[in-house]
């Protein structure tokens, strides 16, 4: 008890430490740009002053207002006066380094008035003012390593705490947990500074926190369960760190970018907005295809009509199958996995040549036999038929092989016995089979759901939504407003999340289901 | 099962039933064997899967067709989804072993966590996180590399990797380890020593299905890769039949170039896909 104490201090001083330490960045980064901008803007205010510019300037000039180019009517020209007096035409054959920028922000400053602006990425700050004789334009480069954090106040601090903590685990008693909270509060005293009072608060929450956690005991509890799985965390961190990164993190900013909306580039926070925009339908009616629950309805539709042939097709071919008397049953279950066995985006390619209203073979086929052509993409049914044939075809393999592999493990004798008792083939079916199928085929069910529900290549490949945007489902969609219109990425993020939302509501009712089942 | 055959009439029906069924489980194969053998942009109208004039001028076409530096389109896109394949089982398979190991051996305070987790995250589609990825991958200047797309597969091949060894590892016997450790041998060199050499089947396995899941990846290589010297061949493909011009002789000889090796592996694991997709769940 007397020699833990530094387990909790550890977790409640990387707590502050990381609280401190985005506190401290997101101030720096404030400060600085603040400070950058100030002096880009200064820098313009010297040129229209007529004085030369400071340091840190790249480029600085007191630009004329534009006038047509006497060789090109469609160009507008402007010209700078350089340090000596002399005049030079910005661009064309003379052109320095940053014309271009000095011309757009000249631009830019007729039509909005005086700006100043740090260009992230390109570090640099471009500043406009009004002068005598047109505008004064100034480029400045941020010099580069802004404030370091002092690391030795938050080591003192560290030290001190840990003082603080060991003093209070000595005493013992109600003395720890106060001692904690003492030590790690000390980190309070940077992020005051660099942040003010909030996050100080925020600092001090923590510490309450993880020392009320240590006076319940969680704490002491957690740290022998570390222990004792030490190995076992080992051997899981290279994968834990790995999953973190390319999983956790674009999650995070997944659910993030849901709440922040993107207009060229530019995110705003828009609170709940793409959320009600998607839940409200945004004012369309239900059965617009762009209305939320209209696409809902049909990736619903669409995952229940595949999944039942699906499963129908392949549980009935299982049963033929596996009948001993079939000659060639091996080869015809080779021959019928085939559809598995072809990657699904070159499937769904196929079936849309197939389905293609000249030259398709879905056609060829009707004319063959004396029906008229379909225009297959044309109606809202036929469109989502041929999708359903495509999934169908390529989806039926697996439930027939999950099947198979069910009733071969059936005991032979079970029948044999059922037969001797008079039970009827019905009978057998019923109470043999059905039972000893169903454990091999929910879980083939689920999963086959939750593929169906998100199969994307086969909707974007083979109707691509036609006709406008009725087949879309849920992931085509999210994909489109991504990336087809008009790059609403924010929209599209929060469409992500609700449809995660979706399936994990699902999996929870589907296994709450499953376990009452079990009972 | 019924050792009592039924009448010859009705088996008769059966195989009658069965035969047509597989006739139109292979048809669409057959059209796109026979457009990729029969000149010409689109499909034939007739309905005869046996094309009426042979040519091999698509898989001509297709292997010869070079960019403006001289590059030979198909087997650069081919090299590329090799690597990419590769690179990204490579990547699967060593930082998901360990782990898989760890959730089959020990005990300890997070595992079903940690197992519910890869399970979630191997059922939940790419598609949710293409999004954030895309940001992502804009901000760090990955979009249209290789490494990028290598990366984003990572993310489904190792919670499939960790699910499916963790599945083999559970099949292995317990004994070696047993005695290992009263010879004294640290978990580690178990691990190195034992468990890995024990478990190259399984690993080999994995590998190729983590293998074929990238090579058969279409939405995020093409969503990712908008620049043509580093497509893949799904890419290829797709844009062969794009919605202004399509050449569906070119893209039949491809996705019969492109499938084989696939369709290959494919029937060579089957019987080892079924155990693993569905025995995971049946164990949760």
């Amino acid at each position: 008890m007397r020699r833990d104490w530094w387990h909790a201090y550890v977790l409640a001083a990387l707590v502050s430490v990381i609280v401190a330490t985005g506190t401290f960045v997101g101030y720096r980064n404030a400060a600085f740009e603040h400070r950058e901008l100030a002096r880009a803007k200064h820098a313009a205010s010297s040129v229209a002053e007529g004085l030369l510019p400071m340091d840190n300037v790249v480029a600085a000039y007191l630009v004329s207002p534009a006038v047509q180019s006497r060789e090109y009517e469609f160009l507008r020209e402007r010209s700078v006066t350089e340090a000596d007096g002399s005049q030079r035409r910005l661009g064309g054959t003379g052109a320095r380094a940053f014309d271009k920028r000095i011309y757009d922000a000249a631009n830019t400053f007729d039509k909005s008035g005086a700006f100043v602006e740090l260009v992230i990425d390109s570090d640099y700050v471009i500043a406009a003012q009004p002068a005598k004789g047109g505008v004064a334009v100034a480029i400045t480069t941020p010099p580069k390593g802004p404030e370091r954090f002092p690391w030795l106040v938050v080591l003192g601090l560290l030290v001190m705490g840990s003082l603080v903590c060991a003093a209070g685990t000595l005493v013992g008693g109600g003395a720890r947990p106060l001692g904690l909270a003492l030590g790690a509060s000390g980190l309070a005293v940077p992020t005051f500074i660099w942040s003010g009072l909030a996050m100080a608060l925020v600092v001090i929450g923590c510490s309450m926190l993880i020392a009320w956690a240590d006076l319940r005991g969680s704490l002491r509890r957690a740290g022998r369960e570390f222990r004792k799985g030490g190995i076992a965390y080992a051997f899981l961190t290279p994968t834990a760190a790995a999953m973190l990164v390319l999983v956790g993190i674009p999650f995070v900013v997944g659910l993030g970018l849901g709440f922040y909306n993107n207009n060229h580039g530019e995110w705003t926070f828009v609170g709940l907005d793409n959320f009600i925009q998607i839940l409200s339908g945004d004012g369309r009616s239900l059965s617009d295809p762009l209305n939320f629950w209209f696409t809902l309805g049909v990736t619903v539709a669409w995952t229940a009509v595949n999944v039942v042939l699906h499963v129908s097709i392949g549980v009935g071919l299982a049963l033929v199958l596996r009948q001993r008397w079939l000659k060639g049953r091996h080869g015809f279950r080779m021959l019928l996995i085939l559809p598995w066995a072809i990657p699904n985006y070159i499937t769904a390619l196929i079936w849309k040549g197939m389905f293609q209203f000249e030259y398709g073979a879905i056609n060829s086929v009707l004319s063959t036999v004396g029906l008229d052509k379909v225009n297959w993409f044309s109606e809202w049914s036929t469109s989502f038929a041929s999708n359903v044939a495509t999934n169908t075809w390529l989806g039926f393999p697996f439930m027939m092989v999950v099947a198979l592999g069910a009733l071969e493990n059936i005991p032979g004798d079970m029948y044999e016995a059922a037969e001797v008792d008079g039970a009827s083939p019905w009978q057998r079916f019923h109470h043999i089979t059905i039972p000893h199928l169903m454990p091999a085929m929910l879980p083939a069910l689920a999963l086959g759901a939750i593929w169906t529900f998100n199969m994307f290549n086969v909707i974007y490949l083979v109707s691509d939504g036609r006709p406008g945007g009725g087949t879309d489902i849920l992931v085509t969609e999210a994909y489109r407003w991504a990336f087809e219109r008009g790059e609403r990425y924010g929209l599209a993020a929060a469409y992500a999340t609700i449809i995660f939302l979706i399936l994990i509501l699902w999996t929870v009712i589907g296994s709450r289901l499953a376990k009452k089942d079990e009972e | 099962m019924n050792r009592r055959a039924p009448k010859p009439l009705s088996q008769g029906m059966v195989y009658l039933g069965i035969s047509m069924l597989t006739v139109v489980v292979l048809y669409p194969v057959m059209v796109i064997l026979k457009k990729a053998f029969e000149p010409g942009r689109n499909f034939a109208t007739s309905v005869s899967p046996v094309p009426t004039e042979f040519s091999l001028e698509h898989f001509e076409n297709l292997l010869t067709s070079s960019n403006s530096s001289g590059d030979l389109l198909f087997l650069r896109y081919a090299w590329n989804s090799t690597l990419v394949a590769l690179a990204t089982t490579v990547v699967g398979l060593f930082l998901a072993c360990t782990a898989a190991y760890a959730l089959s051996r020990f005990r300890f305070a997070g595992r079903r966590f940690g197992i519910a987790t890869f399970l979630a995250v191997q059922m939940f589609p790419g598609t949710l996180l293409l999004m954030p990825l895309y940001v992502i991958l804009h901000k760090l200047g990955l979009l249209n590399s290789l490494l990028g797309l290598v990366l984003v597969y990572a993310t489904t091949a190792i919670p499939f990797c960790v699910w499916t060894l963790k599945g083999y590892f559970d099949s292995l016997p317990k004994e070696l380890e047993e005695a290992a450790r009263l010879d004294g041998a640290s978990s580690f060199k178990i691990f190195y020593m034992i468990m890995l050499p024990l478990a190259k089947p399984g690993l080999a396995v994995t590998g190729l299905f983590s293998f074929m899941t990238a090579w058969n990846e279409f939405i995020l290589a093409s969503t990712f890769l908008t620049d043509d010297s580093a497509y893949t061949l799904p890419v290829l493909l797709k844009s062969s039949v794009g919605q202004y011009s399509a050449d569906w002789g070119l893209f039949a000889a491809g996705a019969i170039l492109t499938s084989l090796p696939v369709m290959a592996l494919f029937y060579f694991l089957q019987r080892y896909l079924v155990g693993g997709l569905t025995a995971g769940s049946v164990k949760g």
